[in-house]
């Protein structure tokens, strides 16, 4: 009975230790992630696949989105998931190798020439037969991409579809890369880029936005000439106010938030934190377009513009509260706030 | 649209074949330093190339009397201290002006059938939006603008006189057009309701991304590992973000203030009527520049005929 049940027990935990190893890319890196938590290991073998996701809006407007999802061995051993706007998060130690498959097989797409999907590696420099642009060569029914990156690209970058990007890119085929430090061991270390301040927590923010008109045009209609967006996303979600906000996280007082912004919308944007009684808080920025600035600055506003991203820290007061990190989406013709275009997130600590 | 897609992919194939070819061809517009410039301000039409494409009218600054007006103007060019002259003939039905952003400051108009000298000594080298300032930006939207480059004392190929080196140098004029509220109403003598601005033509160096991705003076080609010198100019309306892929750059000028440490970058965003300077270090293949707001890649909705051009490292 000893003997059976030892047997037990250990199959459980040669079960147990096979589901660890087999999750290993899903647990989160020593510090602790606000928000979203199923990031992946791009070395751990992921593959990438396209689905339809149909969400409903705030004016009770259904819009349909094309979004990543991800599986294998860095998405659970098989299952897909992740199957979000805005997801799911890649991450990549510096000298590791990306091992990232796109299956397009049962993709929605649009018919040729604009047919299939790749993944551009936005920010990475990677080269060219790993750069996902058709135009210059790259597999748009399915690709491997393999890639390597150095220390300087410690930051936030992004992957997203390059086919057709008038229509591919606002669909929602969009998602953060994440380079981390790594120790001797080749784990991931909580700095925000090589040789820089460490954080407690971290939190994605990749803004988007949507004319809902680009949703069901395709091919070279006329329609991609006039942008007109009608909803503005923080991680695939409207949050028109402080009190119905796009996400909230809550993180330990006295702590230092690492705030990853990641900007894939077609308009312009600025980014503030305020408190509860409106003021702004200032915050440091150390990373723009994923590499470091020759000094960090300290603002209360940053501006972030289609494609660009920035690596902020905050630390958080000792005492309880909250704070409002928000998203002004403005035109580009003259940088007006755009209706309904301030995005609200909530930050409890 | 395949055999459009199909082309332009023969195209890029192409410029890499003929990359060597194409390194003896790439020559400024205008190598020779003048100290003084003739423009013509005229109307007539601007025509973008390939899928989506158009014949928009428009009115230029040109470099001659009896011919077409050029989108963008004719490339002015000096040296940091030198004093230039540039005289102004305004051949168009209406009132328009000269001006060089951050250096010259006489905004009174020319009247139709006369002319206008303007003299002035270029402050630091840089790029610089000139532009008819008149007409609540109208005629600048149709067609009026140009860059003018001052190069380092010398004409070494430094940013700025002891500022960082390069290797080569390509000047981007950014543009947009809205071909139905504004260039179809004013180019047929109408009033224009400002109010109202949808472009949907967006150009590089006056082109399309069809011409864009093989022209000469917009694809910035040499040996890998070259570095780069883009002096941008936005002459649109709205404004542009630039994304560029295979390398970071680093911003070196914005809008005439010098960085004293260049700030890295993959994308930067030139606000309407503004300037930057960007070094780019040249990586070995094919990889595009384009804006990355939805449909300024495209030419009336057509995909990658606007603002896009390639970065070659042979």
């Amino acid at each position: 009975m000893i003997n059976r049940n030892s047997k037990i027990l250990n199959s459980l935990g040669v079960a147990l230790a096979g589901l660890v190893l087999v999750l290993s890319p899903l647990l989160p890196a020593s510090a602790a992630r606000l928000g979203t938590t199923d990031a992946l290991n791009a070395a751990g073998g992921v593959t990438i696949q396209v689905q339809a996701l149909d969400k409903l809006m705030s004016d009770n407007q259904t819009v349909r989105f094309w979004v990543w999802c991800a599986g294998g061995m860095g998405g659970g051993g098989g299952g897909m998931g992740g199957c979000r706007i805005a997801g799911p998060i890649l991450e990549l130690g510096v000298g590791q190798r990306a091992n990232v498959s796109l299956n397009v097989m049962m993709a929605p797409q649009e018919s040729p020439p604009y047919q299939g999907h790749t993944i551009h590696w936005h920010g990475l420099d990677v080269s060219q037969t790993e750069d996902g642009v058709p135009e210059t060569g790259a597999a748009v029914l399915g690709d491997n991409y393999s890639f390597s990156v150095d220390s300087r690209y410690v930051g936030s970058h992004m992957y997203h579809c390059h086919v057709h990007t008038v229509k591919h890119l606002e669909m929602g085929m969009y998602a953060p890369f994440i380079v981390k430090a790594v120790d001797g061991a080749g784990n991931f270390t909580n700095v925000i880029n090589s040789g820089g301040p460490s954080y407690d927590y971290e939190w994605n923010l990749m803004y988007s936005s949507v004319d809902p008109a680009y949703h069901t045009a395709v091919g070279d209609s006329t329609t991609f000439a006039d942008y007109n967006p009608k909803y503005f996303l923080i991680n695939g979600n409207e949050g028109r106010s402080q009190t119905a906000p796009a996400e909230t996280v809550t993180a330990a007082p006295g702590k230092k938030v690492a705030i990853r912004l990641m900007g894939v919308q077609s308009v312009n944007t600025s980014f503030e934190i305020k408190n509860a009684g409106g003021s702004s808080q200032s915050f440091t920025v150390h990373n723009k377009d994923g590499f470091k600035l020759p000094a960090t600055q300290t603002l209360t506003k940053l501006d972030l513009s289609p494609g660009q991203t920035a690596d902020v820290m905050v630390t958080l007061p000792g005492t309880a509260g909250s704070w409002y990190p928000q998203v002004t989406f403005k035109n580009l013709r003259n940088g007006g706030s755009y209706s309904n275009g301030v995005v609200y997130t909530r930050l409890n600590f | 649209m395949q055999a459009c897609r199909q082309s332009v992919v023969k195209r890029i194939r192409w410029l890499v074949c003929q990359s060597l070819v194409l390194s003896f061809l790439v020559v400024l517009p205008h190598t020779v330093y003048a100290a003084s410039y003739t423009l013509y301000i005229r109307s007539g039409t601007h025509t973008i190339n390939g899928n989506g494409g158009a014949v928009l009218k428009v009115w230029g600054y040109t470099d001659n009397s009896t011919a077409a007006p050029m989108v963008p103007g004719p490339q002015l060019q000096a040296l940091e201290g030198e004093t230039v002259t540039v005289t102004v003939y305004n051949q168009h039905t209406i009132p328009h002006n000269f001006v060089v952003r951050g250096i010259t400051t006489d905004t009174a108009a020319i009247a139709a059938n006369s002319s206008k000298t303007y003299t002035f000594t270029t402050p630091k080298a840089g790029v610089y939006l000139f532009s008819d300032t008149l007409n609540n930006n109208i005629n600048r939207e149709m067609g009026l603008y140009g860059a003018l480059v001052v190069r380092a004392a010398g004409g070494v190929k430094k940013a700025w006189t002891g500022g960082p080196s390069f290797d080569l140098e390509r000047v981007w004029v950014v543009s947009d057009m809205d071909k139905k509220n504004w260039n179809d109403v004013a180019g047929a003598g109408g009033t224009v309701s400002t109010g109202t601005y949808k472009p949907n033509y967006f150009m590089m160096n006056g082109l399309g991304g069809f011409d864009a991705m093989h022209d000469p003076n917009s694809v910035l080609q040499d040996t890998t590992g070259k570095v780069g010198l883009l002096r941008i100019v936005n002459a649109g309306q709205f404004d542009q973000s630039l994304h560029f892929h295979a390398n970071h750059f680093q911003i070196v000028d914005k809008d005439g203030t010098r960085l004293s440490s260049p700030e890295p970058g993959d994308t930067i965003n030139v606000k309407a009527g503004t300037t930057a300077m960007v070094l780019f270090p040249l990586r070995k293949g094919i990889y595009p520049m384009h804006i990355h707001s939805a449909q300024m890649e495209t030419a009336n909705g057509v995909y990658l005929n606007g603002v896009a051009t390639l970065l070659v490292g042979n």
